[in-house]
């Protein structure tokens, strides 16, 4: 519980300017390592938690979109980082980065599946390491969400703020997750909800006439 | 003929870049349809083989389509399937944040991206649930992925890599002694 996070929210991030290489090649290194799935868990903990380069709201603006946008997510979300960071370059070298190295991976793991078969204990570590990817994905989770849900101090709309943020991820899970309603559909009737939500409790500026 | 083999890789796998709404799964029984039924180019016994390769192997799950065009016709077939696949719908997102990030700044423009940051952190929760879910992992596949968290909560800098492994090791290890 010690102090972990840096700074409260600076007013303007600053724009940090990875090179091209060092994009592809993280990109790689969280390709190859992602056992079990949750790709953009790693991507969370490599640009937001250890570099610093996107803030805590932005990367998760941007893995809604990836994920109501047509194409993979985690390409999608690679391409939204990639641009953000080093424009058009950038979301090249971020989606090879992802797909290259992984894929020549994939093609050799399929030619010496096709040696060994898959005997009971690979399929079962396999299996065991999706749980753990799991248990990734879900310590990503909270992660976010404490950073929305959790902040310290702040005004009444600071609590209101944080209550409808809460509510927000409760619902979506309830929705996705548990009664597994159609993913797209949720996002879009819920999206203009949450946003709604993020303008009446703005603090210090008068709601105005949202919703007439 | 190859070369028909080719077109027909990128004549499938164009439009269903262009409407994976929602992502690679939403495809995947169109593909299946497409490339057993339709072009004959794997079984489906392989198909399911691949699956289980693109869920087993490091990389994002949607690396199936490079496993299928590589069964369909070699490493050529996986550099056309894969560029089929990734490049229109990367093309689109790109357009569509290059105009998002132009706005950057704007009121409503911050307005927005924290009205969509709740909902990416539900569909997060949703997704790990998913997993657990569909792999029918059982008290053990719960109890590794609430220890998996907690240790990443705990311990942030841990590399992740060391609980995949661990995990991996403790799921197989009770699966023997069951």
């Amino acid at each position: 519980m010690a102090g972990e996070t840096m700074s409260p929210n600076a007013g303007a991030p600053p724009r940090p300017q990875p090179g091209l290489i060092e994009l592809f090649l993280l990109f790689s290194q969280l390709g190859l390592s992602s056992f079990g799935g949750g790709v953009s868990a790693w991507m969370h903990r490599t640009f937001v938690e250890q570099r610093g380069w996107l803030p805590h709201t932005e990367f998760a603006a941007a893995m809604a979109l990836s994920r109501i946008m047509p194409g993979a997510n985690v390409v999608n979300l690679a391409v939204i980082i990639g641009q953000r960071l080093r424009g058009a370059a950038g979301a090249c070298a971020a989606a090879a980065g992802l797909l290259v190295l992984p894929g020549l991976a994939i093609v050799a793991v399929a030619v010496a599946y096709r040696q060994f078969a898959a005997t009971p204990m690979l399929s079962a570590a396999l299996e065991g390491a999706a749980a753990a990817a799991a248990g990734l994905i879900i310590a990503t989770g909270i992660r976010m969400g404490r950073h929305l849900v959790g902040a310290s101090g702040g005004t009444s709309e600071h609590a209101l703020r944080r209550f409808a943020a809460a509510a927000i991820i409760a619902t979506v899970f309830l929705l996705v997750g548990v009664l597994r309603l159609h993913m797209v559909v949720t996002v879009l009737c819920l999206a203009p909800l949450s946003i709604a939500l993020v303008f009446l409790s703005r603090p210090s500026t008068d709601p105005g006439d949202v919703g007439g | 003929m190859s070369e028909d083999k080719l077109l027909a890789l990128a004549l499938v796998f164009v439009p269903l870049s262009l409407v994976s709404i929602g992502g690679g799964p939403s495809v995947f029984a169109e593909m299946q349809q497409q490339a057993v039924f339709v072009h004959g180019w794997l079984t489906q016994r392989e198909f399911a083989d691949l699956f289980a390769i693109s869920r087993a192997a490091p990389g994002p799950g949607v690396l199936l389509v490079t496993l299928i065009g590589w069964q369909a016709a070699g490493w050529v077939g996986a550099l056309v399937a894969s560029l089929a696949f990734f490049v229109p719908s990367s093309l689109l997102v790109y357009a569509v944040a290059r105009v998002w990030n132009r706005w950057r700044g704007t009121a409503w423009h911050t307005a927005i991206e924290e009205g969509l940051a709740p909902i990416a952190v539900g569909l997060v929760f949703a997704g790990g649930f998913a997993i657990l879910r569909s792999e029918n992992a059982g008290y053990a596949g719960w109890g590794i992925a609430a220890g998996v968290a907690a240790c990443q909560l705990w311990r942030p800098n841990l590399h992740p890599l060391i609980l995949l492994g661990v995990g991996a090791a403790v799921y197989a290890l009770a699966q023997i002694a069951t």
